[in-house]
């Protein structure tokens, strides 16, 4: 006995550490969470939560043809795409984007418990984020006001009152400036994107980081710890966490002003849950609220399966050309308005 | 009535299976690490045509370096940006995978700050077949070597 105590003064915390481990599931691991399946459910599928299996086939089967189609040869002695823009939506503005290869959404969508989905969101049931709240709709449609025109190759902020969107490096989208990764890739809730879907969950007995790819942003969730003063805020706020039976919940809260998840305020929380269904899967799922956005709170859920890809470094602000272009150019756009108003707004 | 109505409902439903993948293409373009429509120019659309130069396989985006001669004769030296490299790393991209020297074709628009920077609206080799396959475990890309290899 007297032995055994002395064991345990030695090698105490260490000991401590391997039974705390041993006595809960590993989670460690990397994971591919590239999907077809969105976020929100399109409007058409209402309250229906699944696809059938031939729904889901068909889907598969409609990526890989317009994958096939993007990938045919281009006409070699092609000319310049049109005067005045290609009319390209979102983030491709009016001049296209890149090669369909840049791009890794994933193959198929998902299922749980063999049933495949239309959304990951699965509360509210029409599958989609809940109504804004008054205050949050006015804030949107004020931005939108503001910041947001179609891309004519001017400087039309100039015509308007108030800040114009370029005005100040730190006003551009967190992204841009490589702060953090859209989608959000990191959370929380983390939400598949577009490409960099890779992600590595490391696990102590006192921490699990949850590592995204993208903008190479890392979540350290602190094991059995209370949140920090309310004072203390970060880009991915603060996660704790805690094990209920076999489910790791991670409690996230004390945001600064911008988190990582669209339209969100500094009083976002969401808790999240990791659970192991297998040696190759990993079962995710989320609760959001924020009464200062959404008239409700929000779900969803996932799975995250293993792979024997590697996360890559990212290194994004060594070359991140596109925000100085942004910037330039700006300035540039304005000189042409402003410098023919100097002249007598001749040209 | 009830089965009218039933049968939209399974045809809107039938068009969205159909649409499902672009939906979701849709709902996420919008967002990337930036919107292209930030940093270059619909007034200055572009074809440009010569030897790459280098390429920087850099994040958040990649930027091809190329050697393109304008019509006067003179040679301007471009870079055109691409996206994330990391997706092209997973499908066995390689420094040998885009050499200097191979003759590319580019379709985009110019930088709104005017210098010799455009997007990679199309990048192909000059016969028009891309440089990469676009999927997933549709194979390796090619090693840039032979513009005829497919």
């Amino acid at each position: 006995m007297k032995m055994l105590t002395k064991l345990l003064w030695s090698s105490g915390p260490l000991l401590i550490a391997v039974l705390a481990n041993a006595a809960v599931p590993d989670l460690s691991g990397t994971f591919n969470v590239a999907t077809l399946t969105p976020l929100q459910r399109p409007v058409e599928f209402g309250d229906n939560l699944y696809l059938s299996r031939e729904e889901a086939e068909q889907i598969t089967e409609a990526e890989a043809q317009t994958i096939a189609a993007r990938s045919a040869t281009s006409d070699p002695d092609r000319e310049a795409p049109p005067e005045g823009g290609d009319g390209s939506a979102g983030a491709a503005g009016n001049v296209g984007g890149y090669n369909t290869f840049w791009i890794d959404r994933g193959d198929d969508t998902f299922a749980v418990n063999g049933k495949f989905r239309t959304s990951i969101i699965t509360e509210p049931a029409n599958g989609r984020r809940p109504g804004l709240v008054p205050a949050a709709q006015q804030k949107s449609a004020a931005r939108s006001a503001s910041f947001r025109r179609p891309n004519s190759g001017t400087a039309w902020w100039l015509d308007q009152t108030g800040p114009g969107p370029y005005d100040n490096m730190e006003q551009r989208p967190l992204p841009e400036r490589c702060i953090l990764g859209f989608g959000p890739v990191a959370g929380p809730p983390i939400v598949p994107t577009l490409y960099n879907n890779v992600k590595r969950i490391v696990q102590t007995a006192d921490h699990v980081m949850i590592l995204a790819e993208m903008v190479h942003d890392a979540r350290i969730v602190r094991m059995n710890k209370a949140h920090r003063p309310e004072n203390i805020r970060t880009w991915l706020g603060d996660s704790i966490g805690h094990w209920q039976g076999d489910t790791l919940i991670v409690d996230t809260t004390n945001f600064n002003d911008s988190p990582a998840l669209r339209g969100a305020s500094r009083d976002l929380h969401v808790i999240e849950r990791f659970t192991r269904v297998d040696a190759k899967t990993v079962h995710y799922s989320f609760t959001v609220s924020d009464p200062n956005v959404w008239q409700d709170s929000w779900s969803g859920e996932y799975p995250w399966p293993q792979t024997d890809d590697k996360v890559f470094e990212y290194a994004c602000h060594e070359g991140n050309y596109a925000l100085g272009n942004i910037m330039r150019g700006a300035r540039i756009l304005e000189q042409d308005i402003e410098g023919s108003a100097a002249s007598g707004g001749e040209e | 009535m009830e089965v009218v109505t039933a049968k939209v409902v399974t045809l809107k439903r039938v068009a969205a299976v159909v649409g499902f993948a672009s939906l979701m293409l849709g709902s996420t373009q919008s967002w990337s690490h930036h919107a292209f429509g930030a940093e270059f120019d619909p007034n200055r659309p572009l074809i440009l045509r010569g030897p790459v130069t280098k390429v920087e396989w850099v994040n958040p985006h990649a930027w091809i370096h190329m050697e393109h001669t304008n019509e006067a004769g003179e040679k301007e030296q471009w870079m055109v940006e691409g996206g994330t490299p990391n997706t092209l790393l997973r499908r066995g991209l390689t420094r040998k995978s885009l050499l200097p020297g191979t003759i590319i074709v580019v379709d985009g628009y110019q930088s709104k700050d005017r210098s010799m920077r455009a997007n990679g609206r199309d990048v192909t080799f000059e016969d028009g077949s891309k440089i990469f396959l676009g999927s997933s475990g549709t194979g390796a890309p090619k090693d840039g070597r032979d513009s005829k290899e497919r």
